[in-house]
């Protein structure tokens, strides 16, 4: 397969994480758009690593993957608190800051 | 190994107070904040004694003149902000004290090692530890729904750029076959495309981290309902820490490529320069108004990065050092007026010069000094950076840079007006905090000796970039 089939999928998938990010109003779904943007990074980390044929690639997903669980976790958390704040994860009514 | 001694005590710092958390369980509120500020001090103190040269992992790891330079700051920010945390901490989470210090502590071990990080992986995994911490201790006041709020919208802000940066160094990686930045730099000067697309990623995602317009929006809300002595550290260590990756990335793996990316630092530079200044003018929260005037001298240290000769790169360090001075101490006065007032508004400070005289006199030297009047710190540090900015005829943006700082004089001169002239609300006096005054004054003095005699720090910032770029 042509490399260039992988990066426009992870195009694709960026696109479309950056798509949810914006537009989802749930914290969690915020999130799940998070995900989706991560993922595009690893599938170009490691089309890349298979081209050029070095491993570095695969060893930096490795390290993403597991940061991103650890960011996942910590964003979980702070939704919780939110919710038992407010009583709400509508980001579209976390808005108590402004001016 | 000897190259990371100073991150791996402060990492033992943090599991020294773990245990006294554990053994003193009595004395606990009193014991951390203290076992904190002298081992940082002690810490601070030892990195001027012994300063090791060299690399580590095969040269994804060194340990040069910058790296130690930027340490040196980092440890001063902790120090700093430890003391002003020192009676805020038993108040308001006397039983999570000893969270609060571990992550700051993890925080600042993960900046250190960013300083000296010249390997793609090894740079984004010590940038995280940086980060992660930070979330969490601006959602630190659980109870609080705007402590939380910013938290959150920290949070997100950071996450998104993370993956834009991650992105970026996909391509870069892609591109070049290496994550080591000296292999980037000699593949970089004959390549198009998707390299250059993944510079303008990690240079996106980095404005995020150092909060350059158009990537600010987070700055003003986080800054506003995290807990004041955080919000201290938070608006300059990070910061700092945001300016020594770009050093790195930019001049040494992305060097051939400037005329590519200079543009576009110009233009972040000088839409920072605007919208911090103009939208901190109408501001009535003082935490507020610094986050925007923040953003305002973020802009300014964009202009020293974008100089492509080692004169920028020096005048940057000293613009960051004197930055890191003026807006913590002035962080701290916010967080010492609030513990009596209750209050982060300008009304609040209404006639503080008659009620706490000292406090008001330090006050209105951080202001001039980060609105750069002569003599303060403030005033070299800006002339120095429209300096280097005028030698590679950047003339466009040295006479924005310089009808902007009047623009900023004006609000910072607001807040004095409130303080010298308006008749004050209250007779109440300032609550005395001695931790909070001693790093209030640690603060002030570095201000008043590099402005009337700034030759030395000068003199040690051009040796660094000489080293830095020979």
């Amino acid at each position: 397969m042509n490399l260039s089939f992988y990066l426009i999928l992870s195009a694709l998938l960026f696109s479309l994480g950056f798509f949810t990010v914006i537009t989802r109003k749930n914290a969690i779904g915020i999130l799940l758009g998070i995900e989706l943007l991560i993922n595009a990074v690893n599938i170009n980390f490691i089309a890349f690593a298979k081209y050029l044929g070095n491993p570095v690639g695969v060893v930096f997903v490795l390290f993403t993957i597991a940061l991103t669980v650890a960011e996942v976790a910590i964003g979980l958390a702070i939704v919780i608190l939110i919710f038992r704040v407010r009583k709400t994860v509508e980001a579209d009514q976390i808005d108590w800051l402004k001016g | 190994m000897k190259i990371f001694y100073l991150e791996i005590l402060v990492l033992a710092l943090a599991f020294l107070i773990f245990v006294v958390d554990l053994v003193f369980k009595k004395q606990r509120a009193n014991l951390i904040p203290w076992v904190v500020s002298v081992g940082l001090f002690f810490i601070l103190g030892l990195s001027f004694i012994y300063k090791p040269q060299g690399s580590f992992f095969s040269g994804a790891a060194v340990s040069d003149s910058l790296a130690l330079f930027f340490k040196k700051l980092f440890l001063m920010a902790g120090f700093i902000s430890s003391l002003g945390v020192f009676s805020f901490a038993p108040e308001r989470f006397s039983k999570r004290q000893m969270e609060y210090f571990f992550l700051l502590l993890v925080s600042l071990s993960g900046m250190m090692l960013v300083s000296g990080a010249k390997e793609l992986i090894f740079l984004f995994v010590s940038f995280e530890i940086m980060s992660f911490p930070l979330y969490v201790l601006a959602g630190f006041l659980k109870k609080e729904a705007f402590s939380v709020e910013a938290a959150l919208k920290f949070f997100l802000l950071g996450t998104v750029s993370s993956a834009l940066i991650l992105y970026g160094f996909s391509f870069v990686y892609g591109m070049t076959g290496s994550t080591y930045l000296d292999k980037i730099n000699t593949a970089a000067g004959n390549l198009s495309g998707l390299f250059y697309l993944g510079i303008s990623l990690i240079l996106a995602g980095f404005c995020f981290k150092i909060a350059a317009v158009p990537f600010h929006m987070w700055v003003p809300d986080t800054y506003q309902g995290a807990p004041t002595p955080f919000v201290a550290f938070l608006s300059v260590a990070p910061k700092a820490a945001g300016f020594v990756v770009l050093l790195r990335l930019f001049w040494e793996g992305f060097l051939p490529a400037q005329n590519f990316w200079r543009p576009q630092m110009i233009l972040l530079s000088a839409l920072s320069m605007i919208v911090g200044n103009l939208l901190a003018l109408p501001q009535k929260n003082i935490k507020r108004l610094l986050a925007y005037s923040g953003i305002a001298h973020i802009g300014y240290a964009l202009l020293g990065l974008l100089v492509v000769t080692h004169y920028g790169i020096s005048m940057l360090l000293f613009y960051l050092a004197i930055y890191l001075f003026a807006n913590m101490g002035a962080f701290l006065i916010v967080e010492l007026v609030y513990r009596t007032q209750k209050s982060d508004e300008l009304e609040a400070y209404a006639g503080l010069a008659q009620r706490s005289p000292l406090v008001a006199l330090c006050l209105l030297l951080f202001l001039l000094s980060l609105g750069g009047i002569p003599f303060l710190a403030g005033f070299w540090a800006k002339l120095y950076i429209f300096l280097a900015a005028a030698q590679q005829k950047l003339w466009g943006l040295v006479f924005l840079g310089a009808v902007l700082s009047v623009v900023a004089l004006f609000y910072y001169l607001k807040i004095a007006r409130v303080m010298y002239i308006q008749a004050p609300l209250t007779a109440e006096r300032l609550v005395n905090n001695k931790a909070i005054l001693i790093s209030i004054i640690l603060t002030v003095i570095p201000l008043l000796i590099f402005g009337l005699y700034p030759k030395p720090l000068v003199e040690l910032v051009n040796q660094i970039a000489r080293q830095f770029l020979p």
